[in-house]
């Protein structure tokens, strides 16, 4: 950069043969405490996203509302079935591309039959891109078709065909022949999809469901806690029926 | 204060800027969380798009890279060693390039903009100005040079 140092000695004065002496410490201990601080600085940012709205942050307005690691608060905004008014509430985070996402549907839909009078069931979305590639659009679909009041349609259609569109790279093609099967307006659909208000509601709930500790998918909260070491289908459905019993 | 040291600040300071943005970015992508997306709005779409990895490498990771040696390179010259800025320059104008394909694919490929990437894309854009703006500086004194 400065030509006249290949000339002349540096504008500090120093001769070319202290500089080459000079000592590298100094601007390799600068360096370090730079990338050491960036990192830090970064760290603080990470784990301050997580906590501005962790459950310990959220405002203890009733007993019944306090967060602890068993119990985060869970809002059962989202697509719902069921008894809308019921007073027990399951809410699912799932994933359309997940395999027991599919699976799931399928014994929710069961427990709806069986408690049609005392169960709403909520659907959030959890994409997990990283392992499944067209899940994030997969979720952009549902929400797009919802848009048109026909998202759990759409929902029936992504789980019941999973295996067409799983594993190619444009599964867009296939959500479009969904949305003209459902007789969507297809335009109005394709345009929904890339909407950033779809976004930002899947990124809601992604959020959501990071705060509330949702590590694998799908994860269900029945009344705000969240559902763990069910071992079985039974016992899934005995832990409902006691809800509602309670409820009642 | 020397001109080389105000523009060794400069670049290392935008440098420092750089590795949180680029640090911040890693480490979310490394949790396998999505990032909270402010203006832009398209975080998401671009950080879990295809280009969002060279040889299955997150490019924050490059990014966190480049904004070391780059701030490595104005920290020698603060200290004397100002031929590293020689080296930061050919190292900026290569990153500008790769940034201007990176806002071109946000732009054009996948139609969505990551506020991340943005700022990136600024101050790489700005260390690069630096550059400039010292090279002309420079020339300037060599002019009046007995």
């Amino acid at each position: 950069m400065n030509r006249s140092n290949d000339k002349k000695p540096s504008s500090s004065g120093r001769k070319p043969s202290e500089t080459a002496s000079r000592s590298l410490a100094k601007p390799l201990t600068a360096l370090a405490a730079l990338v050491v601080g960036a990192v830090a600085v970064a760290m603080f940012l990470v784990n301050r996203t997580g906590s501005e709205s962790s459950p310990s942050a959220a405002s203890p307005t009733a007993s019944s509302n306090v967060a602890t690691p068993d119990k985060p608060v869970i809002t059962t905004e989202g697509w719902a079935k069921g008894n809308l008014s019921a007073k027990t509430v399951l809410v699912e985070f799932g994933d359309f591309q997940c395999p027991s996402c599919a699976l799931a549907r399928v014994k929710v839909d069961n427990l709806l039959k069986k408690f049609e009078k005392d169960l709403k069931v909520v659907f959030k979305q959890y994409p997990m891109p990283n392992i499944h590639r067209n899940a994030m659009v997969a979720a952009q679909a549902s929400e797009a078709a919802g848009k048109q009041l026909k998202f759990w349609e759409m929902y029936e259609v992504l789980f019941a065909r999973q295996n067409e569109w799983v594993n190619v790279p444009d599964a867009l093609t296939f959500f479009l022949k969904y949305a003209v099967e459902l007789h969507l307006d297809v335009e109005k659909f394709r345009q929904d999809m890339m909407d950033g208000e779809i976004r930002n509601k899947i990124f809601r709930d992604l959020l959501e469901g990071q705060v509330a500790q949702v590590r694998s998918v799908p994860s269900f909260f029945l009344n705000g806690r969240m559902m763990q070491a069910v071992k079985s289908d039974a016992e899934f459905e005995e832990l409902i029926a006691q809800a509602i019993r309670t409820a009642q | 204060m020397r001109k080389a040291t105000w523009i060794s600040v400069s670049i290392a300071a935008l440098a420092f800027v750089g590795m949180v943005d680029a640090a911040y970015v890693a480490l979310h992508s490394s949790r396998g969380f999505l990032l909270p997306c402010g203006i832009a709005g398209g975080c998401d779409q671009v950080l879990n798009s295809p280009y969002s990895k060279v040889l299955g490498i997150p490019v924050a990771w490059f990014g966190l890279a480049f904004y070391m040696t780059t701030a490595g390179c104005a920290l020698f010259a603060f200290f004397g060693f100002e031929q590293a800025l020689c080296l930061s320059f050919v190292l900026v104008s290569a990153a500008l390039g790769f940034t201007m394909y990176l806002v071109y694919l946000q732009a054009i490929v996948i139609r969505a903009f990551c506020d991340y990437c943005l700022l990136c894309a600024l101050l790489v854009t700005l260390i690069f100005v630096a550059h400039l703006w010292s090279r002309n500086q420079f020339r300037g004194e060599e002019k009046f040079e007995p």
